[in-house]
């Protein structure tokens, strides 16, 4: 089975840039899921979704429901005909890692039923990769709707805010009340902390396993939509995400 | 009908920094915020503490009525309920210069549609009370897809310098445009990380202290906050959205923030309280004098 991998976060603390620094040191097979509307790990790893002629999890779903609509036997669900297009639209099949990512809806109505579906394949998707790591949108939203209900690391990225201190202890109440199982749960701080900052939340009471160091090369090369990946291993990202996996024995 | 203000982008961009100052310096005669973020803090920015004030979250007050339901097997409407939890002040908290409601999180299964039906429900009801409502969105773009708030007079897009922020803005049009949400005005605004460090209006100093582990990790020049300025302005110039100009950098609120101080006590004259005050005036609001 695989290892579950969960990294979340406010918004804008860095969840996304820690998953695609996080891919290149995983033992493939691994899959990567991008839970956010807003997606932007594709982007970060410098990869065209639709230039692929891959589909995200909201446009399969759309193609099964008009499917159904519009023929073929409509005693096949939309389930299972959305679970018949999964492995061949919906993965994107990288080196070392396949990517999956959920979408923008432009529906009235709330992301439930394609988080459902995900649900639901998530584990048969797992059997055959050794991680599977999950984005996580901003928000809290998405715990609610538990996805994944047993995770082996959860990553919460923090902002130097007393917000995030607040995030941490909401984190926990939902996870509790919906019944998700975690291994270890780890905070990480972002690369806008200074000592200060550090010294305040490693009090908390959470497994600190460090900060992610402020790197140029991320900053630039997600303002041009290039891959983290083409950033060199020495670079102070890397390093230092490298150091928190360590830590975290996710290798 | 009061003027309906939603203030939405990209994560961690200062979408609720922007709205207590926005609360602060704006002039209606009645003013309406409504914190739709379940992760959100918009209330400890404003100074307001709503557990001693014996206020509820939408998200509170509902698991309060089905628990209460539940004792009395079923006999009740929770929206007539939740109407006279609005009316009575329970959810509702009165300010001096505001009015506020905050949506809160929600901890049982499921997703935020009900919450969410509840404060349109609520807002539908008290909106005619006020001159101004500012609706505080959470990140994401899912809440869109709720339409809290169908008819929106002015969108204000706060925007970070990358790519994503000019990605996030095609995404906000696609998703409004879908569910048929319908706005007189869409403003770009920039955030502080399009201040240059070399910016005469920041306290260099103040910089220097708070960001001296940037510093001591070779960070020298503007790229640290900014990565780009001025190609970034000119791309949002070039979207012909209209882009009102950036919030300045401010160590004062990240000091603020940190120890969840009201950013009501930043100083007048401070970068971001000036930058704030010029992006108002340039939309055409009224200002407190």
């Amino acid at each position: 089975m695989a290892r579950k991998i969960v990294s979340t976060g406010r918004g804008g603390a860095g969840k996304s840039t820690f998953v695609a620094l996080m891919s290149r040191y995983l033992k493939p097979p691994s899959l990567l899921i991008d839970l956010d509307p807003d997606l932007s790990l594709a982007d970060m790893l410098g990869i065209d979704f639709h230039k692929e002629r891959k589909r995200t999890i909201v446009e399969a779903l759309y193609d099964a429901v008009n499917e159904r609509k519009s023929g073929g036997s409509p005693l096949t669900p939309v389930e299972d005909r959305f679970k018949g297009m999964i492995w061949g639209d919906c993965v994107y099949e990288g080196k070392g890692f396949d990517l999956m990512t959920l979408g923008t809806k432009d529906l009235e109505g709330c992301y439930c039923y394609p988080d459902h579906l995900l649900r639901k394949t998530i584990s048969e998707l797992a059997k055959n990769y050794v991680n599977v790591v999950i984005d996580s949108p901003a928000g809290l939203e998405h715990l609610n709707r538990n996805i994944v209900s047993e995770v082996d690391d959860l990553f919460v990225i923090l902002d130097p805010s007393d917000k995030s201190l607040h995030h941490i202890k909401k984190v926990k109440a939902i996870l509790k009340e919906v019944g998700m199982m975690y291994g270890h749960f780890y905070i990480v701080a972002n690369y806008l902390f200074d000592e200060e900052a550090e010294n305040y939340f490693k009090d908390v009471g959470e497994t600190y396993l460090g900060k992610i160091e402020y790197d140029k090369g991320v900053e630039q090369y997600n303002l041009k939509g290039e891959s983290l990946h083409k950033l060199p291993e020495d670079s102070p990202a890397y390093l230092s995400v490298r150091k928190i996996l360590e830590k975290a024995r996710v290798i | 009908m009061g003027k309906i203000i939603v203030v939405t982008g990209r994560g961690g961009t200062g979408k609720s920094t922007f709205v207590t100052l926005f609360a602060r310096f704006v002039n209606p005669k009645s003013l309406l915020l409504i914190d739709l973020d379940p992760d959100g803090s918009l209330a400890k920015m404003l100074g307001v503490d709503l557990d001693k004030e014996g206020k509820l979250t939408i998200s509170d007050a509902l698991s309060k009525i089905i628990a209460k339901g539940k004792e009395n097997k079923g006999k009740q409407d929770t929206p007539d309920l939740l109407r006279r939890m609005t009316k009575d002040g329970e959810i509702l908290h009165r300010d001096k210069k505001f009015d506020l409601m905050t949506l809160g999180t929600k901890f049982a299964p499921g997703c935020y549609c009900l919450p969410d039906e509840m404060i349109k429900d609520a807002i539908a009801q008290i909106e005619k009370n006020y001159e101004m409502i500012i609706v505080d969105s959470p990140a994401g773009l899912e809440h869109l897809n709720r339409k809290v708030t169908p008819d929106i007079d002015d969108l204000f897009v706060v925007l970070d310098p990358s790519e994503k922020s000019a990605k996030h803005i095609d995404r906000i049009k696609f998703v409004a445009k879908g569910v048929k949400i319908t706005y007189r005005n869409f403003y770009l605004v920039g955030n502080y990380r399009f201040t240059p460090l070399e910016s005469p209006v920041i306290y260099r100093g103040d910089v220097d202290r708070k960001c001296s582990s940037l510093i001591e990790a070779g960070v020298k020049d503007s790229s640290f906050l900014t990565g780009f300025t001025d190609e970034i302005e000119a791309y949002l110039l070039r979207t012909g959205e209209r882009y009102l100009g950036r919030i300045e950098y401010d160590p004062r609120v990240r000091e603020h923030n940190l120890k969840g101080e009201s950013l009501f006590k930043i100083p007048e004259d401070s970068p971001s309280s000036m930058s704030v005050k010029k992006i108002l005036r340039e939309a055409g609001y009224g200002l407190v004098s």
